[in-house]
């Protein structure tokens, strides 16, 4: 799950005051526990539709597009990428402007970042779009599947066309963008070939996001993901081009009452084991049960058949904190599946991955081991309200 | 201790008319001097909101052929990876039919570091609030009156306008008056733009080079209004300064006066047994109850005239550099130390020398008026070796001067004009005494006149710093009347030059060879002047001297060279004559440079400028240099076709020179037809009186000041004689006595005085020529950019000296007549006092 704030953040790069959000803010981190009661909300009786379900959901208050990638260049080099596009809403759907243009009912926020060894590139943009224009700044439509904000753009490779009408566009996608900056600029230029099919998780896609789900402001998502991403292509960084290649794995996530008032923040994980299976695991501080922590996730076969995970089936214990830009972040891990007979130690072999967007979190690659400290895997670790 | 105060204060209680005099110089000095600062700081606080503000201090890209950029050209390069932001700009009018200034911008793609954070407000959901209906109108609480809306209910109002109703206002200070700073979604609504941009702003450095068809201007070819508009207040302070100073003369003599009467009092306080240190204190806490008395009321009435003044100001700013000023005073705190610390500082200064004389004062010295008289000689000594001094430094700072290249020292040339006042002032004194002494040999064998003539140089102590004040006002008001008169005839002959055309016709950029292929085979029309301008950098000089590369914005500027332009246009300076030089530039061989670019840039025909261009770089011969009175930037002239293809110009203007007994009636309505109606089309005649317009409020202000320090001074002449008149009486009653009638008394004091100013008057012509000339030569020349012939205007100087003389005679009519009916007894009664 990869939530994201909206005009909190967005609000703070524009008056400048600052990159702190306090994690005790009331309604949740960055705003994302307030009430949305005008908004179409998520619930487990909505059947996602494909591919329809790809393009944006203008009625819901947030969404993303969130792509991690593990890759290696050519010797062998681990190197981390990340791209997300946000949206949220300005207005809700009864509230908006008419169109005309330059009438904005939708903000887009994007994030890249790319991370090799110590080095860490961030890169952030801002558009307005209005949920009538398909050809705005930024925008994502469903087919041919295309996700952007100016020239950043996750694309479909697949041209339709009548002969191609029944192909799916969205397992075939581009993924470029480029940002330039004082260390010569940074930026990919990627191939994705989905090599399984879409999870969803949770109950069929419907993604519970507190204890007390079932009141009457339900907290959860809408929420799938692509992991079978096989990734090739060139990666650019401090001006330097390397060809890479490894795995992807992108989420979809839409939702108008993601966090309870009470939650503060969240942990997430992602990982790619050897033996072909996946995990996605996350944890909400705050609005489980008894006040608890609240946590989830999804246990992936390697032909992409989910087993949701309920919040008693899944142990997350952190176990090392480092200092990070002056905050304690923990990046070592003890992530227990009894149901599975899962146990990890996951740790992150580089602390400096703090994104440095308007509202700042902690986002890089992981190392799965066993026990004895052998490698199992690799994979993405997301953890904000630090 | 306070008894010693307050009989050192029962002197004004008794001398009504000295307290009066003493506050009245403190008062208009001040006044004067705080209403100027007022304004300055008013402005200053104008431009630096304006300079803040998003559209100063970003790049801008516009379409090279002049028409709006649209939304789809924003998106366009945003696909294309530019980091380019949109900004709509319009005018809309305000309920009491000023202007108005709309700004739409999208706050998601302004670069972050411009000032939309202070135009923004920090709190959460603001920002939504910015963006969706029914949007905000940030504005700055002094534009609220141009909008009608009351401070108190302003928040939230939303004021209906022609073009509809303004989204709900936000109060936002920081904001440059007159300005509305919406999202770009209420602006384009509002303004009816659709699709269209005004242009496209980037962080300043952030594109190399504009994209195909577009023109980049980098922020820092942009000046700020701050930068253009710091000579004009350097003039203004100047004008302040010299107001203060004629002020602080008037509190001078009234001080010297009051300390002299008291001196008796003074010696009966220290007799009993009042040490002379504790003696000045009292002094000194007297100065400043007075000071602080005089200095708020001052700065009261400072302020009120700067609130009376403060719209012409704004006008003449706004229309000669484009710089919108607050019409309504907005001053800072420190403003409010600064006048009062300069007023008490003035009167410290002007008060020294009392306190020193008192600090010297000896207890069993004479208690007589007569033994400052005896000082006076050696005071006379001591000014005219100041005098001396003063114009010894005048003439380094002169020799100083020559030597900088012209345009430079702006402050210097207004300490050497500082100088040249001070030393005449200083040695006129002196001077007089010694003309007195010499005419008085002269007379000696006509008693009254020796008498007359010996009496002057007695009353001359207390006379001189009154004369002084009325020559450094003299001379200032012939200097800058000369100064203005001159610019006014260059002015308006330099206008007739520039505008040959009948009528000026803008049309839209896409439109522009239409018309102008369709004008040409109009039979009304005798000639087209198409013109064309762009920006450009100067990137190389080669002179006779070597090669610079000032890499200088400047402004280029396509003129047509035909029948009606050549004969005509000024030219100041050429290579090789002016029919040379138009054969040159006609042929597209050379340019032409304004003559604030050739002083700025040591410009002079001959030289090669080297220009960036759309294709590389463009060298041109400098042909010759041409008068550009008004133009706040350097300028270089081309003919219109080489303007066009080698810098890809955009279309301005097209001049219509109308053939003889053309129809202009059937020529509008035709244009009309065309849709080339009032709007685009300006009549020649409209211009001038709009430029003559201007250049007479540019110089309200000027005048309004130059007029009032000679009101100040004629008060402190006013002021000393009032206060020495009954002592005078004293002296008069023996001639009296002696027979001489009371009409010959009197007419004899009002020739002493009528003499005396005349020859100070007299003494004003030359000085005030003098003046002029450093502020046509120097001060212009540093502040404009421009230097213009010196007139010299009889009418001013024969002013002058009728000024000078009504002035002392006015001063002189009230104690003259009050002598007319004083009984003769009442004046040996006087005499027997003593």
């Amino acid at each position: 799950m990869r939530p994201w704030p909206g005009i909190a953040l967005l609000l703070l790069t524009l008056v400048g005051c600052g990159d702190e959000t306090s994690p005790g803010e009331p309604a949740g981190f960055a705003g994302l526990g307030e009430a949305a009661d005008d908004f179409a909300q998520a619930s487990a009786d909505i059947e996602l539709r494909f591919p329809e379900d790809h393009a944006a959901h203008p009625d819901y208050r947030i969404e993303w597009w969130y792509l991690t990638a593990n890759l290696e260049d050519e010797r062998g080099e681990p190197l981390g990428l990340q791209w997300t596009l946000f949206r949220q809403a300005l207005t809700p759907p009864d509230r908006r402007p008419e169109p005309s243009p330059w009438a904005a009912d939708q903000l887009w926020m994007a994030h890249m970042a790319v991370s090799r060894g110590d080095t860490h590139r961030v890169a952030e943009r801002f558009a307005r779009s209005h949920s009538a224009d398909e050809n705005g700044q930024a925008g994502a439509v469903a087919e041919p599947f295309r996700a952007w904000i100016d020239h950043w753009q996750l694309a479909s490779r697949i041209e339709t066309s009548d002969e191609s009408r029944n192909e799916d566009t969205f397992a075939e996608l581009s993924l470029s963008a480029r940002q330039d900056d004082e260390h010569g600029g940074f930026g990919y230029d990627l191939t994705l070939t989905a090599e399984g099919p879409l999870v969803l998780h949770g109950e069929a896609g419907f993604s519970q996001k507190s204890a007390d789900g079932q009141g009457s402001i339900s907290s959860g998502s809408m929420y799938y993901s692509q992991p079978f991403w096989r990734i090739e292509g060139d990666v650019t960084l401090d001006g330097e081009t390397r060809a890479v290649s490894g795995h992807g794995w992108l989420d979809r996530e839409w939702s108008s009452q993601l966090l309870g008032a009470e939650q503060r923040g969240w942990d997430w994980f992602s990982l790619h084991l050897e033996s072909g299976q996946k995990l996605m695991a996350f944890q909400l501080r705050g609005g489980g049960e008894d006040g608890g922590d609240y946590r989830s996730g999804t246990w992936i076969a390697p032909d992409g058949e989910p087993t949701a995970l309920a919040p008693d089936e899944l142990v997350m214990t952190p176990l090392e904190t480092q200092q990070v830009v002056g905050r304690e972040v923990p990046l070592r891990w003890h992530l227990k599946i009894p149901g599975v007979g899962l146990e990890l130690i996951v740790e992150a072999p580089h602390a400096e991955r703090w994104m440095t967007t308007s509202v700042p979190y902690w986002e890089g690659e992981v190392i799965a081991r066993n026990a004895d400290g052998e490698p199992l895997g690799v994979g993405y670790l997301e953890m904000t309200g630090y | 201790m306070l008894t010693a105060l307050a009989t050192l204060l029962s002197h004004y209680r008794r001398h009504p008319g000295q307290l009066a005099m003493l506050l009245l110089g403190l008062w208009v000095a001040g006044a004067l001097w705080s209403g100027v600062q007022a304004i300055n700081a008013s402005a200053r606080d104008s431009y630096a909101r304006a300079e803040a503000l998003f559209t100063t201090g970003l790049d801008r890209l516009e379409r090279r052929d002049g028409e709006p950029l649209t939304r789809a050209d924003f998106l366009r390069l945003r696909r294309a990876g530019l980091p380019v932001s949109p900004l709509l700009e319009g005018a809309l009018e305000a309920p009491d039919g000023s202007e108005l200034r709309v700004i739409g911008i999208d706050p998601l793609t302004l670069p972050g570091d411009s000032a939309f954070a202070d135009a923004s407000s920090s709190s959460q959901g603001e920002l939504t609030a910015f963006l969706t209906p029914p949007w905000q109108t940030r504005v700055a609480p002094d534009t609220l009156p141009t909008l009608s809306v009351n401070a108190r209910e302003a928040t939230g109002a939303e004021p209906r306008l022609d073009e509809g109703r303004l989204p709900p206002l936000v109060l936002t200070p920081a904001l440059p008056p007159g300005t509305l700073v919406m999202d770009i979604a209420a602006a384009a609504a509002l303004l009816d733009s659709e699709e269209r941009l005004s242009r496209l702003v980037t962080a300043p450095g952030e594109l190399e080079r504009a994209p195909a068809g577009l023109v980049l201007t980098p922020a820092d070819t942009l000046v700020s209004p701050g930068q253009l508009t710091e000579s004009f207040h350097l003039n203004l302070t100047a004008m302040a300064l010299l107001a203060l100073v004629v002020g602080l003369f008037i509190v001078q003599a009234a001080l010297g006066l009051a300390l002299e009467q008291r001196l008796g009092m003074l010696r009966t306080l220290r007799a009993l047994g009042l040490s002379g240190r504790a003696l000045v204190g009292l002094l000194a806490l007297e100065l400043l109850l007075l000071g602080l008395a005089g200095a708020v009321a001052g700065i009261v009435s400072g302020v009120w005239l700067a609130r009376v003044l403060l719209p012409d100001v704004a006008a003449t700013l706004g229309s000669l550099y484009g710089a919108e000023v607050a019409v309504t005073l907005n001053l800072p705190w420190h403003y409010w130390f600064g006048g009062l610390g300069v007023t008490l500082g003035g009167l410290l200064l002007a008060g020294s020398g009392v306190l020193w004389r008192a600090s010297k004062l000896s207890v069993l010295g004479l208690g007589q008026a007569q033994a400052w008289r005896a000082g006076f000689v050696r005071q006379l000594r001591g000014m005219a070796l100041a005098g001396g001094a003063v114009t010894a430094a005048g003439l380094v700072l002169w020799a100083w001067l020559v030597r900088q290249p012209p345009g430079e020292g702006l402050l210097a040339g207004f300490g050497l004009i500082a100088a040249l006042l001070l030393a005449s002032a200083l040695l006129l004194s002196p001077l007089l005494a010694l003309a007195l002494a010499g005419l008085g040999q002269l007379v000696r064998r006509r008693p009254l006149a020796q008498w007359a003539m010996a009496d002057l140089q007695l009353q001359l102590p207390r006379l001189a710093l009154a004369m002084m004040a009325l020559l450094i006002a003299l001379s200032a008001n012939l200097g800058v009347s000369s100064m203005v008169g001159g610019f006014r005839l260059t002015f308006l002959d330099w206008l007739d030059q520039r505008l040959v055309a009948d009528y000026y016709l803008r049309p839209p950029p896409e439109r522009f060879d239409a018309v102008q292929a369709w004008l040409s085979e109009r039979p009304e029309v005798a000639e087209l002047l198409p013109t064309r301008h762009a920006d450009a950098t100067l990137l190389e000089i080669e002179g006779t001297d070597g090669a610079r590369t000032p890499h200088l914005p400047v402004g280029l500027y396509g003129i047509t060279p035909g029948e009606s332009l050549m004969p005509s246009w000024p030219l100041l300076a050429t290579q090789a004559g002016r029919d040379d030089a138009w054969q040159a530039f006609a042929a597209g061989e050379a340019a032409f440079v304004n003559e604030q670019l050739a002083i700025d840039q040591d410009l002079a025909p001959g030289d090669r400028v080297t220009l960036s261009a759309p294709g590389g770089r463009e060298t041109l011969a400098v042909a010759a240099v041409y008068p550009d009175y008004g133009n706040t930037r350097g300028e270089v002239l081309l003919a219109t076709p080489q303007l066009a293809e080698r810098f890809a110009a955009a279309p301005s203007s097209i001049g219509i020179v109308l053939a003889e007994g053309a129809d202009e009636a059937a020529l509008r309505d035709a244009l009309r037809q065309r849709a080339l109606g009032s709007d685009t089309l300006v009549d020649q005649r409209e211009v001038k009186r709009l430029s003559i317009e201007i250049f007479e409020r540019t110089f309200t202000i000027t005048r309004a000041l130059s007029v009032l320090t000679l009101g100040v001074a004629a008060l402190a002449l006013l002021a000393s004689l009032l206060a020495q008149a009954r002592e005078r009486r004293r002296q008069l009653a023996p001639l009296w006595a002696l027979g001489v009638p009371r009409a010959r008394l009197v007419a004899i004091q009002l020739a002493q005085l009528g003499g005396m100013s005349l020859a100070v008057g007299a003494l004003a012509v030359p000085l005030g020529s003098v003046l002029a000339l450093g502020l046509v030569a120097i001060i212009n020349v540093a502040a404009f950019g421009w230097r213009l012939p010196l007139h010299v205007f009889t009418g001013d100087i024969v002013l002058t000296l009728a000024t000078a003389t009504a002035v002392a005679l006015l001063a002189a009519l009230l104690p003259a007549a009050r002598l007319w009916r004083t009984p003769p007894r009442a004046l040996l009664a006087e005499e027997s006092d003593t």
